[in-house]
């Protein structure tokens, strides 16, 4: 029919007589021309031919516009109630050391001891220690090292020392110090203590170690000096102290105190130990303030303006002595199962990925497994089928129950066996896919061979082979110029065809967990979602394109390898 | 034909041997090593074995310390004999759990070939009749569409529409949750509702290759010079399609059908993996993905008898069916 149009009718008069043959009267078209003509206007086919051609610009174009990379995990910032910090009571004495003493824990334990009776000296492992009150539970604890003895003949004082050298100004400051009974005088910076009486004495240097405090000095980087500083000023109820050249001012608000320099808040004084649930987590002094303030107002939630402006809520649990200070923090969040927007046109899967990515480098996957497999396939199929079908005899025997043996291997015992190995062996994911490839094309190849060896059956009594065979051709040439050639068409088709059924399999793998892994996506390990039934009601968007994408993919193979079988082989046209 | 019955038996046997022979190669690949975590795994389950218990019963089945041949020979004579060893998933001998899933299995795939007979050979007849026309586009797009659909896909799409939008029937499972209380009707009635989805995803899967055939065949059978005469003899365009041509056309058809016979034990794997349907397929599946050996040994060989068994019965049938064709 085709081939008519294209000419002229017999019965349309002409000036010319034209031969029957004439190239003018009939327009000739080559085998290739009339496969491909016939193809094109099998309406099927051409929807098949644009489903692929779309696929493959969506799958290998797609990938390469798209902003996002496969495994690009997007995150969000959201407001989630949680912990923020924790104040605790204190009823311990905390201890704020110089930069240079160190007090042992012996030494913290005998101080609790030493306050309940009153002592202002005591020992602690082979070391004094004294106490100076500061008020308000306050301590200052130094260390003292005896340095000197003293003995006192007929009023004269004759210091005696191994350790120090005894100079007229250490005799004139103890004399002074003796005669006016003190306990303790100084000298170049050095303070000493006096013990014993009547006529032998003790001079003991003594050095400052820390401050033993039940109060909380909190606040960002504080020194020592500061610690004492204010310590001491709160102490002594005074309205502002000098630490390190700085003069700060004390407000009292209840118990606590907030020490600040100029309008900075620099820290605060409480009962109160505020920390950070997280670590790191930065509490200003103010906001610990605020906190403290309304511990002890008894407040259940406050506001609190930080230094941006923003108010913040807060809410206060209390637990005995303990108190728990929730509030709404930006947390960090994987956005997992996002709806379709703008910036993820199908929304985010579980891993927080985005889907639309995910689907296009899964196609790629996708398809080039299927074209390596079928390419295995179809060169292990042409060899064998070839030799089989033109040496004939015993090649071909034996070459066939390789076949049959092959064609009852069940494919998915293996294939499941193959990937629960694969998985005791935690073989990478992408070695992974390399081994599916191979997998799958050693147990795809039968049908290739069954249908170049019965071509070449017939094909090989035909006359050409005759003659090719008479021209003295090798029989490697025969075979694979001659022959194989022939097959092509046949093959074509049935490739088609079997690429569509190995996206099927390599997809129901890849869904079962056995196939492609995690990193890389599949159209099939993105729908194995759906083993979640929450995820299957609530996110469509997770499986459904998926889905969609292999049946038309598959589809689409299927529509081309009809229509070229059609085009092929024109006897089922009436 | 007895002749030729015995010397297809004789190469069925031949093959099933090669086919053993390879997956035993198979099993044999995977190391010791696998096998013995395997086993030790197995023996931490409670009330399991011991560990040494397993692994001798491991050896002593596959022969795990003999050579490959060796062991091959020995592990065949033990399954001619039908010892095929103890799952290591279900706990039980492999037989026992082959005996309890193959029914479902059978009932499942006999119900969807009855439905995919009575489904595909009328429409692939209709669509050969009126071939390029509007019906033939239908039905080859529809064919089509369920070859290309993945099971997986299609089945969860069934569940999505009529379990969870319109709530009609259960995800999963055979049985729904009062089914012990109820009658032996109800019992039966409850069964079959849990079939629905399956049965439907197998029958649209595979009902598509069928129409296709058929079609196929029928087309053949329309443009053969006994049709033309028979039209030109003027007989009614009825009695030349259902009398000439459709017996023409079950030739191939009947060839087919009765090879797939001996596929109704095979089991849907996927299909009653995802509906939980206990047949040989779901059982089998949970007992690989576990790595069990033994189950895997035994679905493996008897899913190859199954294949030789329906190339076998399609060879007789073919000569039953065609008065034409004679063995030699």
């Amino acid at each position: 029919m085709e081939e008519k149009k294209g000419g002229v009718s017999p019965e349309q008069p002409s000036d010319h007589e034209l031969a029957l043959d004439d190239e003018r009267r009939v327009k000739v078209l080559s085998p290739g021309a009339l496969v491909a003509k016939r193809f094109f206007r099998n309406r099927l086919a051409m929807v098949g031919l644009i489903i692929l051609v779309c696929m493959f610009l969506f799958s290998f174009l797609g990938g390469a516009i798209i902003p996002y990379k496969e495994n690009q995990i997007f995150e969000g910032y959201e407001e989630v109630v949680s912990d923020f910090a924790g104040a605790t009571l204190n009823s311990d004495y905390r201890f704020y050391e110089t930069e240079s003493g160190i007090i042992p824990s012996g030494a913290r334990t005998s101080l609790i001891l030493a306050v309940n009776n009153g002592e202002m000296t005591y020992t602690s492992g082979d070391q004094t220690y004294s106490l100076t009150e500061l008020g308000n539970d306050s301590w200052i604890i130094s260390g003292t090292t005896p340095v000197a003895d003293v003995n006192k003949l007929a009023g004269r004082y004759i210091i005696t020392s191994d350790e120090i050298e005894v100079t007229n100004a250490l005799t004139a400051a103890f004399t002074a110090a003796a005669d006016a009974g003190e306990t303790s005088f100084e000298l170049d910076g050095v303070a000493y203590t006096i013990s014993g009486s009547n006529r032998t004495f003790t001079i003991s240097s003594m050095m400052e170690l820390g401050v033993a405090s039940k109060l909380v000095v909190e606040g960002e980087g504080l020194t020592y000096e500061f610690q004492k500083a204010a310590l001491t000023a709160m102490g002594a109820k005074e309205n502002s102290f000098t630490a390190e050249g700085t003069t700060y001012t004390l407000e009292y608000d209840g118990g606590s105190a907030i020490a600040s320099a100029g309008s900075d808040v620099v820290a605060l004084l409480s009962e109160y130990a505020v920390q950070g649930v997280e670590n790191g987590t930065v509490i200003s002094a103010e906001l610990r303030s605020a906190i403290v303030e309304a511990i002890e107002e008894g407040q259940n939630s406050f506001t609190f303006t930080d230094e941006n402006g923003t108010e913040v809520e807060y809410e206060l649990k209390r637990e005995n002595n303990r108190y728990t200070i929730r509030t709404a923090t930006q947390s960090k969040l994987i956005q997992t199962y996002l709806a379709p927007s703008w910036e993820h046109w199908l929304g985010t899967d579980g891993a927080g990925m985005d889907i639309l990515t995910r689907l296009m480098y899964g196609g790629r996957i996708s398809l080039i497994i299927g074209f390596v497999v079928v390419i295995l396939e179809t060169i292990i199929g042409v060899v064998l089928g070839g030799l089989a079908g033109y040496f004939g005899k015993w090649v071909d025997m034996v070459i066939m129950r390789i076949v049959d043996v092959f064609y009852c291997i069940p494919t998915w015992p293996i294939l499941i066996i193959f990937g629960s190995i694969m998985d005791s062996y935690q073989i990478g994911p992408k070695v992974r896919i390399y081994f599916m490839m191979i997998i799958l094309a050693v147990l795809g190849w039968p049908f290739i061979t069954r249908i170049v060896r019965g071509q070449i059956l017939s094909l090989r009594e035909q006359e050409f082979m005759v003659a090719a065979e008479a021209t003295g051709i090798s029989v490697s040439r025969r075979v694979f110029k001659h022959l194989v050639p022939n097959v092509i068409p046949q093959l074509i088709v049935q490739c088609t065809m079997a690429l569509g059924g190995i996206i099927l399999t390599e997809s129901t793998m890849s869904f079962l967990g056995i196939g492609v892994k995690f990193p890389y996506a599949s159209w099939g390990n993105i729908i194995s979602s759906v083993s979640n039934v929450f995820v299957m009601t609530n996110y469509w968007y997770c499986w459904i394109p998926a889905g969609f994408l292999i049946l038309i993919t598959v589809l689409g193979f299927n529509f081309v390898g009809d229509g070229l079988r059609d085009a092929f082989d024109p006897k089922m046209k009436r | 034909m007895r002749k030729f019955i015995v010397k297809r038996l004789v190469i069925s046997v031949f093959i099933l041997f090669f086919v053993a022979l390879i997956m035993y190669t198979i099993m044999r690949c995977i190391p010791t090593s696998f096998v013995e975590a395997k086993a030790r795994q197995l023996s931490q389950l409670p009330g399991a074995k011991s560990y040494e218990e397993w692994l001798a019963q491991l050896n002593a089945t596959y022969h795990l310390d003999t050579t490959i041949i060796q062991g091959y020979f020995m592990w065949l004579w033990d399954a001619v004999r039908g010892h095929f060893g103890d799952s290591w998933y279900w706990n039980v001998p492999v037989l026992t759990e082959f005996k309890n899933s193959i029914w479902y299995s059978f009932a499942l795939g006999a119900i969807s070939f009855v439905l995919q007979i009575v489904i595909a050979i009328p429409l692939g007849i209709l669509a050969a009749r009126k071939q390029y026309g509007m019906a033939d586009y239908i039905i080859t797009v529809v064919a089509l569409v369920g070859i290309s659909l993945p099971t997986f896909f299609f089945a969860t799409i069934l569940k999505y529409i009529f379990s969870i939008k319109l709530g009609w029937l259960d995800l999963y499972g055979m049985v729904g949750r009062y089914y012990y209380q109820l009658s032996t009707f109800g019992k039966i009635l409850d069964l079959g509702r849990h079939f629905i989805m399956p049965v439907a995803t197998l029958v649209i899967i595979s009902v598509g290759s069928l129409m296709r055939y058929t079609r196929t065949n029928m087309l053949e059978v329309l443009n053969a010079d006994y049709i033309r005469t028979a039209r030109a003899k003027g007989l009614p365009e009825k009695t030349v399609i259902n009398k000439h041509a459709f017996r023409n056309t079950l030739i191939p058809i009947v060839t087919l059908l009765g090879g797939s016979l001996p596929g109704l034990f095979s089991g849907a794997m996927i299909t009653e993996t995802l509906y939980q349907i206990e047949g040989i397929g779901y059982v089998s599946y949970q007992a690989m993905i576990n790595g069990d050996i033994p189950f895997y040994m035994f679905y493996s060989c008897f899913l190859a008898v199954l294949t030789l068994l329906g190339m076998l019965i399609a060879d007789i049938m073919y000569a039953v069916v065609d008065p034409r064709v004679r063995f030699d």
